[in-house]
């Protein structure tokens, strides 16, 4: 691999890695979603500083050309990812419509303990 | 006002049909206790309901036929209420129908559904419905050995048992469908059918026609096979 494509694509997995760190010391990211990233950043560090583990794995998969596994894998991943949310928002699909049941049961709690506190509630979206 | 029925209506936008349908209830049901569940209505279906005396229990946003329905039975579960019936707010059901549902249900039933099919004159929706619900009361009847006849009807009375079920967290939530009957099954609850006459809904708010049923015909084929293979759903003890 050309020197300078090495360091091209290390100086821009630096500023992902960079920016993820910040959005997760702004809150902004959670920890425990932040570590696939920096999973994701580290591998590619990894296969930019070790090319030949790519043709390695290219003979291995039998593909012709590293090019092809490399986008195979990353089109594998990004599936894998688009499954993982999926699941993750069925999931707060049931919390938040159990959370929006569970305010319209309060609010008639509400208005059977006093029935006359008529509903000036906001409506959300 | 006695904890023995709920009568509970998921309502969207009925500002209209409810004055009739809360006073026929009422002239039925003196002492049961009605609650409304408003989905996010942009009317004054929860400020009519009020007026008409009804509990009104209003969703922050808009949940759908099932998510309202299932929001109704939670607060009679809770509550401790004996029966719980759901009854359509747009007046396409009949309140002189609650009686037997409500009897089956006192008779040991978990689930009684009211079935337009068992009622001589009822309207029935129109044969691209009729077809449907043909074809996913065969499935559910293949599937499971269930024999209904209606399993679209948003009529039904359920007991203890049934609220507790249909109150589960994922319990299929879209519309009230063969596939919620299946997973009653499954839950060994006691089902029973009695005929009720419904009149074509005056605020038609259906989801079914063209590519949707389709994706409807689609979507329900695999929430059957769901519900009768899938994982048990267990309600809270």
């Amino acid at each position: 691999m050309p020197t300078r494509q090495i360091v091209v694509f290390l100086g821009l997995v630096l500023v992902l890695l960079v920016a993820i760190l910040e959005l997760v010391r702004r809150r902004v990211l959670r920890v425990e979603y932040s570590w696939l990233w920096i999973a994701s950043c580290l591998t590619t560090v990894l296969l930019i500083l070790r090319y030949d583990l790519l043709v390695e794995l290219t003979e291995l998969v039998g593909a012709v050309v590293p090019t092809s596994t490399l986008f195979f894998l990353c089109i594998l991943y990004l599936a894998l990812l688009c499954l993982h949310y999926s699941i993750r928002i069925s999931d707060l699909t049931h919390q938040v419509k159990d959370l929006a049941q569970e305010v319209a049961l309060l609010r008639v709690h509400r208005s059977e303990a006093a029935p006359d506190d008529d509903d000036a509630s906001p409506r959300v979206g | 006002m006695s904890r023995d029925l709920l009568i509970t209506l998921p309502a969207l936008n009925e500002a209209s049909n409810l004055p009739e349908v809360l006073a026929g209830l009422r002239e039925h049901w003196p002492s049961a206790a009605l609650l409304v569940v408003d989905d996010a209505s942009s009317d004054a279906t929860a400020a009519v309901a009020r007026a008409h005396g009804a509990l009104v229990a209003v969703l922050p946003f808009a949940l759908g036929y099932g998510g309202a329905v299932q929001t109704g039975i939670k607060y009679g579960l809770r509550r401790g209420f004996a029966v719980v019936v759901t009854f359509d707010a747009d007046g396409q059901h009949d309140p002189a129908d609650v009686g037997p549902l409500v009897e089956a249900v006192r008779g040991g039933a978990d689930l009684a559904i009211g079935s337009r099919a068992l009622a001589s004159g009822s309207y029935r929706g129109g044969i691209g419905r009729r077809f449907g619900r043909a074809v996913f009361t065969g499935l559910a009847r293949a599937l499971t050995g269930l024999r209904l006849t209606d399993p679209t009807s948003g009529l039904k009375a359920l007991g203890p048992r049934g609220q507790a079920l249909f109150a589960v967290s994922r319990f299929p939530d879209r519309y009230p469908d063969a596939d919620a009957l299946v997973l009653a099954r499954r839950a060994r609850l006691t089902i029973a059918e009695r005929p009720a006459r419904m009149r074509p809904s005056r605020n038609r708010r259906s989801m079914h026609g063209g590519v949707g049923s389709l994706a409807y015909g689609l979507n329900m084929l695999f929430s059957l096979f769901v519900a009768a293979t899938g994982r048990d759903l267990h309600p809270k003890e």
